[in-house]
């Protein structure tokens, strides 16, 4: 009554200047004070909602990261395959399944007779360097694990020989003078005789039509030649049989 | 160098994978060319009372444990610490068992440790047992060092990466009263960061700080002056890690 007697009835609400703690803890306790229920419904209304995307991340293709080849090392394999590439007039590309290590060695000597050096590559490395130069047709052997078989000399057939003996390592394909060729395409190839019997045979072919015209054009003087030859060794004989005995010589010479 | 990369051989549209090895990426030693270590590397002994004991007993003023850090909230010389998750007080009991275990786990040469929290400086009293209630305040029993969440306990720098320094951090501050977990500056900053992000992604269009402000349905009833600059972050001593 005493409130509502002023001049305008309870214009404003009051907050008690003492707040009384009916409840009997302190602000800071060491359990988990219990929180109001209206608190409670504060913290639950006020929570974080996390965004939600029209297309959930799954959906979308992964964007992938290139990784950075700063990597010196890549560098320098990537410039050692190059330089194989450029100063090997034969590179056979081999698929090499594990293989004892004396075996290994063995077979390194005897290519290594022959001038053909083994090499190592890793297909990331080769990937990149084929795909930007002109060996582009190459790249589908370089799957799975494979060995170079290098050599500035091109002898296909002591290759094949020594590959025949090693069944780990299967030929694939080879590029012979900038030629890609197939596993029967060096087959083929080392078959061939060498550059300076085809050479040989090429000239032998070649200078065969004009030795016959040659021959034949000198046929009839070759003859002739001949003739006076026989003539002349049947006189010179004629003439040691009439020293000998002096009668029958000028009846022989005139019936020639 | 090769890497053997033990992949096993599954089935796909292309065929069969084999397994293969890749080239094995070589990363650069990190760079500790900056580091300057103190002569003492090892965390300092710390009184278990101060030099001059104080007479006067102090009153509880347990707002020294409430709410978010004012101080040592960033890194100073040290790379990586252990920050407070929570508010508490540490005494001597704590503060020998982290110094012991720092020391026993770091290297002296090659990494120094020091001290983002004082020497126990507030008496608590505590009245003998067994007795009633009435007689006056009890006699100042330990002192102790209180903590807010959000500060760092102590720092650890040096030749070393989070990587090493993380385990014994973490048996440390496991230890503690209160959660806390071992940091590093990158690791601090991105919490930070993630905390902004989650503040400005927040979908929900009613938040904390909105209603507090606006005094929203009259619940400043209910929540105290201290939750405007709390904004529901804190309650008592506690840290809400998942509330932004």
């Amino acid at each position: 009554m005493a409130a509502l007697s002023g001049r305008s009835p309870w214009r404003r609400g009051w907050l008690p200047a003492l707040q009384l703690v009916r409840r009997g803890s302190k602000a800071v306790t060491r359990h988990w004070k219990a929180m109001h229920f209206q608190r409670q419904k504060l913290m639950a209304v006020t929570e974080y909602v996390a965004p939600r995307p029209a297309v959930p991340p799954r959906c979308l293709a992964p964007t992938e990261e290139d990784p950075q080849e700063d990597n010196g090392y890549a560098r320098l394999l990537r410039r050692q395959v190059q330089e194989v590439f450029r100063d090997n007039r034969m590179i056979a590309i081999c698929q090499y399944n594990s293989m004892p290590g004396e075996d290994m060695m063995l077979m390194r000597h005897y290519l290594r007779k022959h001038n053909i050096e083994v090499k190592f590559v890793l297909n990331e490395i080769v990937r990149p360097v084929l795909s930007q130069s002109k060996y582009r047709n190459l790249l589908p052997l370089f799957v799975a694990r494979n060995i170079l078989l290098v050599s500035p000399e091109t002898k296909a057939r002591e290759m094949l020989r020594v590959l025949r003996g090693v069944p780990q390592i299967n030929l694939l394909g080879a590029c012979i003078d900038d030629t890609i060729l197939s596993r029967q395409g060096v087959e083929s190839f080392a078959k061939l005789p060498s550059l300076e019997t085809a050479q040989g045979q090429a000239l032998g072919a070649l200078g065969l039509l004009p030795s016959q015209t040659s021959s034949v054009l000198q046929r009839c003087s070759a003859h002739l030649t001949a003739l006076l030859d026989q003539h002349i060794r049947q006189l010179q004989d004629k003439e040691t049989g009439s020293q000998a005995e002096p009668s029958p010589a000028p009846q022989s010479s005139g019936t020639h | 160098m090769w890497r053997w990369r033990l992949l096993p051989a599954g089935r796909g549209p292309g065929g069969l994978t084999v397994p293969r090895a890749g080239l094995k990426k070589f990363q650069q030693p990190p760079d500790y060319s900056g580091i300057v270590l103190p002569e003492r590397t090892k965390l300092k002994f710390l009184e278990k009372v101060p030099a001059v004991p104080k007479v006067k007993r102090e009153p509880r003023q347990l707002r020294d444990i409430r709410g978010p850090s004012r101080e040592a909230t960033d890194f100073t010389q040290g790379q990586y610490g252990i920050l407070a998750l929570g508010g508490g007080y540490l005494h001597w009991g704590h503060l020998e068992m982290i110094r012991l275990t720092i020391g026993r786990c770091m290297n002296p040469k090659t990494t120094f440790a020091i001290w983002r929290v004082p020497a126990p400086c507030k008496p608590l009293t505590r009245k003998s047992l067994g007795h009633r209630m009435g007689g006056g305040k009890g006699p100042i029993d330990r002192y102790v060092t209180p903590v807010r969440s959000g500060r760092l306990l102590l720092e650890l720098g040096g030749r070393c990466e989070f990587g090493e320094v993380e385990p014994f951090l973490m048996q440390v501050a496991k230890k503690l009263p209160f959660p806390a977990v071992p940091v590093s500056r990158d690791s601090l900053s991105r919490m930070r960061q993630e905390l902004e992000e989650k503040r400005l992604n927040n979908q929900n269009p009613w938040t904390f700080e909105r209603v507090v402000t606006a005094n929203m349905l009259g619940m400043r009833k209910y929540l105290s002056p201290y939750d405007l600059r709390f904004q529901g972050r804190y309650w008592g001593k506690f840290f809400l890690k998942h509330r932004v």
